[in-house]
């Protein structure tokens, strides 16, 4: 891709954001739901309170000049105090961000690691049982509810057999001191092997929940495009030549048919944060899709302005990624 | 290799079994939400007020019958209907070891009242210190407390307001005080992992707490760890692991499932949140008052109570909680009679029976369900309608507006258990939780009246006069006070559930 057609595509973002805040904005215009009464709640308080709290929060102010000095303000990343930390709305999403992160890098890594080897053997031994049992599988990977696999997996794991923990990131013993801030990463550079351990079995409940739906389409995705590959004419050219069976596969059939499922991986990563809101709650992980979850039930406008911004981002920036991703896999396609 | 594999299983299985280091002595409380500062002056959040009520001592507590017991403070007395004197206790160290002062006391009360007393913000808690006017310091050990008009209530607004070094936040600045801990209290911060858990461990130079509450002495665990499980099952699953000892916000359909464990039981202290029905008085078929009669005739409240929440509640005939200062015990009883309530609905016009809709929050949608299934052998025909919270809250919690709707299944906590906190919003006239519509001058006469005198028994006179008279004008239908249910593990002694959802871990001990 040019720089041109580079930048041309950064450019495109900003329509993109614009329409995600004033479609945000708007939408929580026209929700009921006053956030001082929410924050006040069952309490006998003063008319003057109220309204001292109102203007606290900007709301005295009339909808289109709310907008404005939300925009205004965003330009500069600034988005202001959230209503019920009342600390800076930046501060408080950066302080659940690495949580999440790892989470769904883990998630992902998870479903590759699953899916490919599966969607291939699936493909190569078609209509086998074992052909059969992935297909069903994954079938159940996409329907199953997260709340209800995630509630599932601890009542085995944790409370029956006792193997890995309910919930929370790490123990109180794994406390590392923060280079990336994803455990994981940093207990390692740290050389904390068992703190490594701690944060990776309170990891494992969370990935596999978070990350079976995209395994199951990641598999079908797989298993579909490799058996169209290997029908191709340049598979049986090379069956011809008398190449080993493995050489054709993996050099030859893989990785064509891994096209697909690398955009469709990269996709579905930016569906990985919807997930996240289940999955970060019934596993008391501290992410950011907890905090949205807890902060829209409260009304808490500016982190909820915030949050859908950078998800606006991410989703695009994925897209874009996958689209890069396309035309280095497949030099026939330009963008 | 199929032996090599076994192994391989057997091994990665016993690995992930391996417990992490962990002491004996860490006792961890799997709690609903997070904090959301640990700040006790700017916040308005109960669950926050929990979890750093640990780290931070008050002038005055509670004990288990919910009097008001000195804390900090050695004694106080009334020395005028607006002057009230606070005698503190020597010898209080803050957890960096410097003594607390009276003017530490001044301090803290002056960041919650005063205009733009925290760098440029003012306090979301100002008006729970209501009238007070100024804060005096005597010497090193007294303070005063003077008010602008009489508010009796003050000692029972002071156990929630705690004491910070003035030092510390001058040294630290307002937003230090987010994660900044420096209290009086029996556990000092670790560690603040937001979202995931409040680690405190215990604080050896406390004083020893309320003497009026044993044991005294600094606190029997060596650390204390809130962690953040907003889930029901999987909190109660936490609890089923061993993973915590003790969970709060317990559901009732889950409390078999603790019973039936043998490491864990279930402990219920009375709430303090009475649940109703808030019926529209302005218009629609509840401003008759035989209709709303009709109904309370129509629902039979013990068989809910029974079937749905377990047992575990208390009819009220009221707005107050029987625990409540002020109840009026006297109260009359709509017994369950489905012939007078049919009886009732002919009188108002309705001889086939009435259709209305009860709107509902997600969480109490069963018992809605209940409600019209027991109502409709008494005539009403009941559509339960179910909404979001914060919508339902702008539809009836008016002001005098007109409210939109007929009838709201909601309730109301009252964590001081004094009338101010519930009585007066709910059922003043245009007052902020007043969701019926409901506007009587004499019951708002009363209340007034009740603001201001100083005379405890007559001012529980009054209020046992305004419950009689909304008893009778029925603008809810008044329910329950349901108990608050906890899980815990049977390691736990020493520690009970407090009727103001306070989760005071000094006294707890693990086995």
């Amino acid at each position: 891709m040019s720089v041109g057609k580079f930048i041309e595509r950064l450019l495109q973002l900003i329509p993109v954001l614009l329409g995600v805040s004033i479609i945000v904005f708007v939408m929580m215009l026209f929700t009921p739901g006053d956030p001082v009464a929410i924050m006040l709640g069952d309490q006998h308080v003063t008319e003057e309170l109220e309204n001292a709290l109102r203007h606290d929060m900007g709301l005295d102010l009339p909808p289109h000049q709310r907008f404005f000095k939300f925009l205004s303000n965003a330009l500069t990343l600034d988005f202001g105090l959230s209503y019920y930390h009342r600390q800076p709305v930046w501060d408080v999403i950066a302080s659940r961000l690495p949580a999440t992160i790892e989470l769904s890098l883990a998630a992902l890594v998870f479903a590759l690691v699953v899916s490919i080897p599966l969607g291939v053997l699936a493909a190569v031994h078609k209509n086998s049982l074992l052909d059969r049992i992935a297909t069903v599988t994954s079938l159940f990977g996409v329907s199953l509810p997260g709340f209800w696999f995630g509630i599932l997996l601890i009542i085995f794991f944790a409370v029956n057999m006792h193997w890995l923990p309910v919930a929370g990131r790490a123990g109180f013993e794994s406390e590392v001191a923060p280079i990336t801030h994803l455990l994981l990463v940093d207990s390692l550079l740290r050389g904390r092997i068992d703190a490594f351990w701690d944060a990776l079995r309170h990891l494992i409940l969370p990935t596999i929940t978070l990350g079976l739906p995209m395994a199951s389409i990641l598999t079908r995705v797989t298993r579909a495009s490799m058996l169209d590959v290997l029908n191709r004419d340049y598979i049986t050219f090379a069956e011809a030549k008398g190449l080993s069976k493995t050489k054709i596969l993996i050099k030859h059939a893989l990785k064509n048919a891994l096209i697909p499922t690398v955009t469709v991986a990269a996709i579905e990563t930016g569906s990985l944060l919807g997930g996240n809101m289940v999955v970060e709650t019934v596993f008391g992980w501290p992410g950011l899709g907890r905090l949205v979850v807890e902060s829209i039930f409260v009304r808490n406008y500016p982190l909820i302005q915030a949050a859908v911004l950078f998800y606006a981002v991410t989703y695009v920036m994925l897209n874009f990624f996958a689209d890069i991703l396309y035309t280095m896999l497949n030099p026939r396609v330009k963008l | 290799m199929k032996r090599s594999t076994t192994l391989l299983a057997l091994v990665l299985a016993s690995a992930l079994a391996l417990p992490t280091a962990m002491q004996a002595q860490e006792l961890r409380v799997g709690f609903t939400l997070d904090a959301l500062t640990l700040d006790p002056a700017n916040h308005r959040n109960r669950e926050t007020e929990t979890i750093i009520r640990n780290m931070f001592d008050g002038l005055v507590t509670r004990d288990s019958d919910m009097n008001v017991v000195p804390e900090l403070a050695e004694s106080w007395t009334a020395i005028d209907p607006t002057t009230y004197e606070f005698k503190l206790r020597p010898g209080v160290t803050f957890h960096d070891g410097s003594p607390l002062t009276a003017a530490d006391v001044k301090f803290s009360l002056d960041r919650l009242t005063k205009e733009n007393a925290m760098g440029g913000q003012t306090s979301p808690r100002q008006s729970l210190l209501g009238p007070l006017k100024e804060v005096v310091v005597v010497d090193d050990l007294t303070v005063r407390l003077v008010l602008e008009s009489p508010w009796p209530i003050l000692p029972a607004m002071l156990p929630f307001q705690e004491m910070v070094s003035q030092a510390h936040v001058e040294a630290i600045g307002q937003e230090g005080m987010a994660e900044g801990v420096n209290g009086t209290g029996p556990f000092k911060l670790v560690e603040w992992r937001k979202g995931d858990s409040v680690i405190m461990e215990r604080f050896d130079g406390y004083y020893g707490g309320a003497t009026d509450i044993s044991p005294t002495g600094k606190a029997c665990v060596e650390r204390v760890i809130f962690k953040v499980i907003p889930e029901n099952s999987s909190r109660v699953a936490a609890l089923l692991a061993g993973d915590v000892h003790i969970i709060n916000s317990l559901p009732s359909h889950l409390v078999a499932q603790v019973e039936a464990n043998p490491d864990t039981k279930v402990m219920a202290v009375n709430g303090t949140r009475t649940s109703y029905i808030a019926l529209n008085n302005q218009t629609g078929p509840f401003a008759d008052i035989r209709v709303r009669r009709a109904l309370a005739h129509a629902v039979d409240r013990e068989l809910i109570v029974d079937k749905i929440l377990n047992g575990k509640a208390t009819l009220t005939n009221g707005i107050l909680s029987p625990d409540a200062f002020g109840k009026n015990d006297n109260l009359p009883t709509y017994e369950y009679d489905v012939d007078k309530a049919k009886a009732l609905l002919a009188e108002a016009g309705y001889p086939d029976g009435l259709t209305v809709t009860l709107d509902v929050d997600g969480a109490n949608k069963e018992i809605a369900e209940a409600i019209s299934a027991v109502a409709s052998k008494g005539g009403f025909q009941i559509n339960v309608v179910v909404g979001e919270g914060s919508m339902l809250t702008t539809r009836f919690r008016t002001k005098g507006e007109p409210i939109d709707g007929q009838m709201w299944l909601t309730s109301w906590g009252n964590g001081s258990l004094d009338p101010v906190g519930i009585f007066v919003p709910t059922h003043r006239t245009a007052d902020r939780g007043n969701s019926s519509g409901y506007s009587n001058v004499e019951v708002d006469a009363l209340l007034d009246a009740a603001n201001v005198e100083t005379d405890r028994s007559v001012r529980a006179d009054l209020y046992g006069k305004a419950e009689a008279m909304v008893n009778a004008d029925l603008p809810k239908l008044y329910l329950w006070v349901a108990q608050d249910l906890y899980g815990v593990s049977t390691k736990l002694t020493g520690w009970k559930p407090s009727s103001d959802s306070r989760i005071n871990l000094h006294d707890a001990c693990l086995n």
